[in-house]
């Protein structure tokens, strides 16, 4: 129970640096996050990623725009804002120090 | 072979298979439930189905595979994840950190204990057709009367009980809840079915609200077998149920006395109609409708009819009505139903024609006029023969009893009393005679003439004794068209006549009652220059004058006396003055002397 709870707040923690990370990387589609996380096997179902999208949009990181798909309805394609573009700076610092602090704390220990 | 169903998601349409669409529309509930709660729902909402509708697309190959089958929506599920996978990763923390909901009621949300109207309230609807717009019905399953007050409440999303306070209100003020109840019920459906009882709470009919909704049913049941005594104790916790409860039963004991009022009233009604159709088929009895008089018998019976589904139809649904209430039986068939509204409206209109057409008939007057002599007599004897009474019966004991039989069988049918007598004064030497006016009404003058004519009347004189009938005739097939005799007997100044009292009341502008006195049968009059005037009054007149005459004469004499005695004693006075005076005359010379 602790290990699952230990396990949810890591990714939760980690979860909206990497999302921001791949929309940093050029304007891009939902689904396409999607399997950019499926292969880091970071998330699994793509149900989870709308909310954290809307919530990120919502607090001014992202910003999206619709267009139209060959296949389907218009699509939202997501790019990141300046403000966006900073805190991605802030985390990168962040996950450094995180980094650094858990090769640290882990030492020489076979992992 | 499978039925397909269209559905549009966010603008876009699909072929899906019914089980597919089963399972894709519980599975949205899902989603729903679980995110109806954030602020960011409607868009989450939005990109999820704008997801789903954009995997559809991609799986439908045109020509090859038009139609979403359960294969694919259990692979886009599967994709997208299911609520459980959701709460494995971020999602729920996410929703605890947005601080919108506390953290238990978020896990009890995803119960099936979850209110469903707030759900459906609180979450903004997504494009899916399938989403639930509640309706007004009838709720079987939580009732006093008709569920009309708990369907109300489903719909308002408020407790049954305050609709039902609300109602009890109007109900007092004016009896106007009772009125309005009515209409409801009439209008409301009832909720029979389980996905009608989902609708009128405004969840979407799906497997896991079917789900729900049977597990309600069950634990309901199974509530009620437990025994009314705790069912009483745990209804009765609020105040407000108590009031219900309380209102309710007073509401059936007032129905039930409506109901026996209503049905007293039906019957009532029932006897009048087939009492008065016996009358018009000729069983005479003495319950005959008055209007009915006026129109021919087949005519008569039906505007009678007519009558009777006009009182008898409301009535009847009122007092069904209440029977349901009371008893609580079967709603009436819809056939039944509509077939007596249908009869009502025709009834009312039938009852229209024959008014109109029946006033029609009293549109125009026509009077005949008629001349007839009396043999010259210095008095008469005026006295009312009574057609109706055996003339061998002369005690009065035997007249009343035989005034109920008649001559011959359909006479009263026919026999009109519209009859009166003026009397009018001729010079002294002329012949006293009567003037008979008929008058009848009728559609046209010739109508009313014609039927004036046919009006049987005659006075029999047999010397001095002048015998006006009791009633007159109407032509057998003649009906009542205001058929009346007014005569007016002319009669040379001086004529003396001897009323019947009998027939006192046919006289007009003579004060006859007040010429009756009790010892007599008869009352005397004569004709004199001012008109016909009762003898005995006339003679207490004269005599009262008389009398008033001698009065003031003895008045005037008792003055003259008085006035003899004044001067007497004036007289006096002077002659005692003259005395004084001489005598002080005769003093005074005698002093001097």
């Amino acid at each position: 129970m602790i290990a699952e709870n230990t396990q949810t707040q890591m990714r939760k923690g980690i979860l909206e640096y990497c999302i921001l990370s791949i929309i940093s990387r050029g304007e891009i589609y939902a689904s396409d996050i999607i399997s950019e996380l499926k292969q880091a096997e970071l998330l699994v179902v793509e149900g989870t990623l709308y909310p954290l999208l809307t919530r990120l949009k919502n607090n001014g990181l992202l910003s999206y725009s619709w267009q139209e798909s060959t296949s389907g309805p218009p699509r939202k394609y997501y790019q990141i804002t300046a403000d966006g573009l900073q805190v991605l700076q802030k985390l990168d610092v962040t996950w450094k120090e995180l980094v650094f602090a858990v090769q640290t704390a882990i030492g020489n220990r076979e992992i | 072979m499978n039925r397909t169903i269209i559905i549009n998601i966010n603008s876009i349409v699909f072929h899906i298979e019914e089980d597919a669409y089963e399972i894709l529309r519980s599975y949205m509930i899902e989603i729903k439930k679980h995110f109806g709660k954030t602020p960011d729902s409607k868009e989450i909402l939005e990109d999820i189905e704008n997801r789903i509708a954009e995997m559809f697309t991609e799986r439908i190959q045109t020509g090859r595979k038009e139609v979403i089958n359960q294969q694919d929506v259990n692979e886009v599920i599967a994709l997208m994840g299911r609520v459980s996978d959701f709460e494995n990763d971020f999602v729920d923390e996410l929703r605890e950190e947005e601080g919108t909901v506390e953290p238990e009621q978020t896990r009890a949300g995803l119960d099936a204990e979850q209110e469903p109207a707030k759900e459906s309230a609180s979450t903004s609807e997504p494009n899916f057709t399938f989403t639930a717009s509640k309706k007004l019905m009838r709720d079987m399953d939580d009732r006093i009367f008709g569920g009309v007050c708990s369907g109300l409440g489903h719909y308002f999303n408020l407790e049954a009980k305050w609709i039902r306070i609300i109602f009890v209100l109007f109900f007092l003020f004016g009896g106007s809840g009772v009125l309005l109840y009515v209409v409801l019920w009439a209008v409301m459906p009832q909720a029979l079915s389980r996905s009608d009882k989902m609708a009128m709470r405004g969840e979407a009919a799906n497997l896991q609200n079917f789900k729900k909704s049977f597990e309600e049913e069950m634990k309901g049941l199974s509530e009620n077998f437990s025994g009314a005594g705790e069912h009483f104790n745990r209804g009765a916790r609020t105040v407000g149920d108590i009031l219900g409860r309380i209102f309710s039963i007073f509401g059936k004991i007032l129905a039930i006395f409506f109901l026996i009022g209503f049905g007293c009233m039906l019957i009532g009604l029932f006897i009048t109609f087939v009492f008065s159709t016996l009358n018009l088929l000729g069983f005479k009895n003495d319950i005959m409708l008055p209007p009915l008089e006026v129109m021919q018998p087949t005519e008569a019976f039906f505007a009678l009819l007519a009558g009777f589904m006009a009182v008898g139809i409301p009535t009847f649904a009122v007092f069904y009505l209440l029977l349901r209430v009371v008893f609580k039986v079967q709603r009436m068939n819809n056939y039944l139903s509509m077939t007596l509204f249908a009869t009502w409206i025709v009834s009312i209109v039938m009852i229209l024609y024959f008014v109109v057409t029946t006033q029609q008939q009293f549109r125009e007057e026509s009077t005949i006029s008629v001349e007839k002599p009396l043999d010259k007599s210095d008095s008469y004897v005026f006295n009312e023969n009574d057609v109706r009474v055996i003339k061998a019966s002369d005690e009065e004991f035997n007249s009343k009893k035989f005034n109920v039989n008649v001559k011959g069988e359909k006479l009263a049918d026919f026999l009109r009393q519209d009859i009166s007598i003026r009397f009018e004064m001729l010079d002294s030497l002329k012949a006293p005679y009567i003037q008979y006016n008929y008058s009848a009404r009728g559609n046209t003058y010739q109508e009313a003439s014609d039927r004036a004519s046919r009006i049987a009347y005659q006075v029999k004189q047999d010397k001095n004794l002048v015998s006006f009938d009791s009633h007159f005739a109407m032509n057998q097939k003649d009906v009542y068209r205001d058929q009346n005799v007014r005569m007016v007997v002319y009669l040379p100044v001086g004529t003396r006549v001897s009323l019947s009292n009998s027939l006192i009341w046919k006289t007009r502008d003579i004060q006859a009652d007040a010429c009756r006195q009790d010892d007599k049968k008869t009352t005397e009059w004569i004709m004199t220059n001012k008109g016909l005037k009762c003898i005995w009054r006339m003679e207490e007149e004269k005599l009262k004058a008389e009398e008033e005459k001698l009065k003031a004469e003895a008045e005037k004499k008792q003055a003259e006396l008085e006035q003899l005695q004044e001067e007497k004693e004036k007289a006096v006075e002077k002659l005692k003055e003259k005395i004084e005076k001489e005598a002080e005359k005769q003093t005074a010379t005698a002093t001097k002397a």
